[in-house]
């Protein structure tokens, strides 16, 4: 029998409401999917053989990095003289702003966590937000979860397997910390080794808080791209809200998980409350992420696409024209975050001015003239950081492009491959020089309006610009990268920033010879306005950034067009 | 609930933010048949197999598979179900041989005598990365993973939109053995010639709601039959038979449509003019299919006229 379909036809069926938006009755009520965690422990061996690589990495670069520093300063600070030395030249505005500073800053382990916490703290929270992004996110953005959902997959399976491993994750870590830091001899000699289960319980809290934010911001987000986005801007954020809290009364630190992990105050008042706040936090993040999961179509963010524009201007004919509008989000993200860090900074400042004011004698002084500079020139160098972040993601565009294979439909027309990568590179190039004359100038704004000296605009914008040779390498770098070692280029891009990050928080602990330091972009950079200027480097830095660049396009130029 | 359709959709809404993507679609796929799913693109068949799969939530209307609600019960029905999308992703750094592994030990046991049959049929190499397949090779992946499963049910969406000839062959052998052994299938195309030889009933949607359905013995008895003849005098006459549509003679090729319930008596007209060759074709499904795109063919041929 045939149907022509027509719903008056069909007599005998219930009347479907005219109007889509009004829900059949019963639709409204909310229907959670039966057995949600089928398939769990497949999904977890799956994550786990998925990511059995960057997994162990993650683990070693912390769990290393903590051991080197702990091994490194043991071999260093062998009496007390020498810790209480450290405490003293520790207990500045510098390391209060960077990493905070340890409960106990005259023992081997405050030492130690002064050096290494909040890098550790940091890289943890950072990766663990990406791992979540990579096991979620991602691949629902790409389709393959929902070949493995036409399976008996629950809906909540891949998210809690992810969760599952990266909060045994977090955990190991701690559990490695601490037994690192009792092997290594953290602990005073009449303590216990409470303190070290304390760093331990610390660390693994501020792993299971990213792990929260990861899982909450994979749901908001219907992108990978801007599900890191917004993970990493939180981790940031905390970051910054511990950083102005160390610097002013503390409240704010507890605004922060940073500083929930930082107030656990091991070898000090060793507190375990705080670690309870952490799992909490966690818990919350992650029931919210598992109700949004329950109710939203696979595949979804928050807010539905919207249509856009028709026709293109001529101007995305070029590839510099649709660079700029295909890195549209990214530019502006970016202003944005440069602009409130300046800021941000440039208040900082004043009240290290108020602060040292109030100590009113000569000794202060003479201090603080030195003292403001070196946190001025501090200031300057992590926008610089930022810049240089700005400048790498752009240049990495290149292959990101060529990987996706977007790039071979741009060649295919009348473009040489030398001219559309030069063309991509002004973006990195240009961007860069105007986010550290805007982000140095609104520092030097902010710090100037409170001391009355409106000279600093332009003294903090040549700090910051001092910088753009240094930029300009780390960002040739990885064009030379993506022309020789195409499939390795991204990793290595941001393996080399990570590691420029961690030379300039715990540069000394590495005890790298002059040489090394003299080489590397940014402790090569002279720190305006502690230091005086110095041509020198510059240059040489500026031609080495720009022979790296013109490298790697010569050699793109040459080789084969790799996708993935 | 009748326990004889695999899977039945009675008026389905789901919209997209401001986008309606079904609006009142009906489907009926009988156990133990293939069912031909036509749509343009953006016609809305995706969505309805994502619906049919509990990965959206429909807005309005009633949706079942297998008996259950595609929605809450997505786990258990999937035990019975095997899915091939039209666009296959899969994870760069595992081999298609693993992910085949992955997909069918998901839903129950892996059978590897299955898995070595299907993979020698679709001439894959399962020791690759999935990031070194073509787009044919990955979908032939998904293709492996369904077909070496004993589902009951099978939901493709345009499963053969990037195979050769060769596998196309290899992929209609394949669903014939599926129906052999009583399984059903849902099959989204637009390749006509593979709906027409393997579907037994064919739904045919547009803009989210279905315009037509049945099986194709019944569809074509809604429509005309083309009638082609060469006759020595007498074709005007033709004309005016009632239910004759359309009549035109080219180089003494009389071509005219004919309404199926008319075709006895004017076939007997026609013999009595004495034809000395006579073509009656019943209408391809492209034709059936086409007849609910006149405006937008017309469209095309507009804008191809320009």
């Amino acid at each position: 029998m045939s149907t022509r379909v027509d719903a008056a036809a069909r007599p005998e069926q219930p009347r479907r409401p005219d109007h889509p938006d009004r829900r059949a009755p019963g639709a409204s009520r909310h229907r959670p999917p039966a057995d949600g965690l089928a398939g769990l422990r497949a999904s977890i061996g799956f994550m786990v053989r998925r990511n059995r690589v960057r997994l162990g990495v993650w683990f070693l670069v912390v769990v290393g990095l903590f051991a080197y520093i702990a091994r490194y300063f043991g071999d260093v600070f062998t009496t007390q003289e020498s810790l209480d030395d450290f405490a003293a030249i520790s207990d500045n505005p510098g390391i209060k702003a960077l990493t905070g500073l340890a409960a106990a800053p005259d023992t081997l382990g405050g030492a130690v966590w002064t050096k290494i916490w909040m890098t550790c703290a940091v890289a943890l929270a950072l990766g663990i937000v990406f791992l979540v992004t990579r096991n979620g996110r991602a691949d629902e953005e790409l389709g393959r979860t929902e070949l493995l959902r036409s399976r008996m997959l629950g809906n909540h399976a891949r998210a809690v397997a992810a969760w599952t491993v990266l909060a045994t994750l977090s955990l190991a870590i701690g559990l490695a910390v601490a037994v690192a830091s009792i092997a290594l001899g953290l602990d005073p000699d009449d303590a216990g080794t409470t303190g070290s289960w304390v760093l331990g319980a610390s660390l693994a809290g501020v792993g299971l808080v990213a792990l929260g934010v990861g899982a909450l911001v994979g749901q908001l987000a219907s992108t990978s791209r801007g599900a890191n986005a917004l993970g990493s801007i939180v981790v940031v954020g905390f970051y910054v809200l511990r950083m102005i809290g160390d610097l002013g009364d503390g409240a704010l630190t507890w605004a922060s998980p940073f500083g929930w992990g930082q107030e656990m105050a091991p070898w000090g008042a060793n507190r375990w409350w705080p670690f309870g706040l952490m799992v909490l936090l966690t818990a919350v993040l992650l029931a919210a992420a598992w109700l949004i999961e329950e109710r939203r179509d696979h595949g979804a963010g928050l807010l539905p696409d919207r249509a856009g524009r028709s026709d293109a201007p001529a101007r995305y004919a070029s590839p510099l024209g649709l660079a700029l509008r295909l890195q549209r989000g990214p530019l502006i993200g970016w202003s944005i975050a440069i602009v409130l860090s300046a800021m941000l900074f440039g208040s900082v400042a004043e009240e290290m001015t108020d602060l040292l004011d109030d100590a009113g004698d000569s000794m202060a002084a003479i201090l603080q003239g030195a003292g403001i500079d070196e946190l001025l020139g501090l200031l300057a160098g992590m926008i610089a950081l930022l810049t240089a972040v700005f400048a790498v993601q752009s240049a990495t565009q290149l292959r990101a492009d060529e990987a996706s294979g977007i790039v071979e439909a741009q060649l295919a027309g009348a473009l040489s491959r030398t001219r559309w990568a030069l063309m991509r590179l002004v973006i990195p190039a240009v961007g860069s020089l105007v986010l550290l004359a805007v982000g140095g100038a609104l520092l030097g704004l902010g710090y100037g309006a409170t001391i009355d000296d409106s000279s600093q605009t332009m003294r903090l914008m040549g700090a910051a610009l001092a910088y753009w040779p240094a930029v300009t390498v780390v960002a040739g770098l990885a064009v030379a990268l993506f022309g020789y070692l195409p499939r390795l280029a991204i990793a290595l891009s941001w393996g080399a920033v990570g590691a420029l990050w961690m030379v300039m928080v715990i540069g000394d602990a590495l005890n790298l010879p002059d040489w090394a330091l003299a080489v590397l972009p940014f402790s090569a950079t002279p720190t305006l306005p502690a230091e005086s200027m110095d041509w020198t480097p510059l240059v040489v830095m500026t031609i080495v950034g720009v022979g790296l660049a013109w490298a790697g396009i010569a050699r793109f130029a040459r080789r084969d067009v790799a996708l993935s | 609930m009748t326990a004889e359709m695999a899977v039945e959709i009675q008026g389905l809404h789901k919209s997209f933010g401001r986008v309606h993507a079904l609006r009142g679609l009906d489907l009926a796929a009988p156990v133990g048949q293939v069912t031909g799913f036509l749509g343009p693109n953006g016609s809305g068949k995706t969505t309805t197999i994502r619906v049919l799969l509990g990965l959206l939530r429909s807005d309005a209307g009633t949706a079942s598979l297998l008996g259950g609600d595609p929605w809450t019960d997505a786990v258990r029905l999937h035990r019975d179900l095997a899915y091939v999308p039209g666009d296959v992703t899969l994870w760069p750094n595992l081999t298609g041989g693993e992910t085949i592994d992955i997909l069918c030990r998901l839903s129950g046991p892996l059978e590897p005598e299955r898995k070595r049959t299907m993979l020698e049929r679709f001439d894959l190499d399962p020791t690759k990365k999935a990031r070194a397949y073509s787009k044919g090779n990955r979908q032939k992946v998904a293709l492996v993973a369904a077909l070496a499963s004993r589902a009951p049910l099978l939901l493709l969406d345009e499963p053969t939109s990037g195979l050769d000839p060769i596998m196309e062959a290899a992929f209609q052998e394949s669903i014939r053995e599926v129906k052999a052994e009583g399984r059903s299938v849902l099959l989204s195309s637009h390749i006509f010639t593979e709906v027409e030889t393997l579907a037994d009933r064919v739904v045919i949607i547009r803009e989210g709601e279905t315009v037509e359905s049945g099986t194709l013995a019944d569809l074509r008895h809604l429509t005309r039959t083309q009638v082609t003849t060469v006759l020595d005098s007498g074709a005007d006459a033709l004309a005016a038979l009632p239910g004759v549509h359309d009549l035109s003679t080219e180089d003494g090729h009389t071509s005219f449509a004919v309404d199926d319930d008319a075709l006895p008596a004017v076939l007997a007209e026609v013999a009595r003019l004495k034809p000395r060759s006579l073509v009656a074709s019943p209408p391809s499904l492209e034709d059936l299919f086409l007849r609910h795109y006149d405006d937008e063919l017309a469209a095309v041929h507009h804008g191809g006229a320009r």
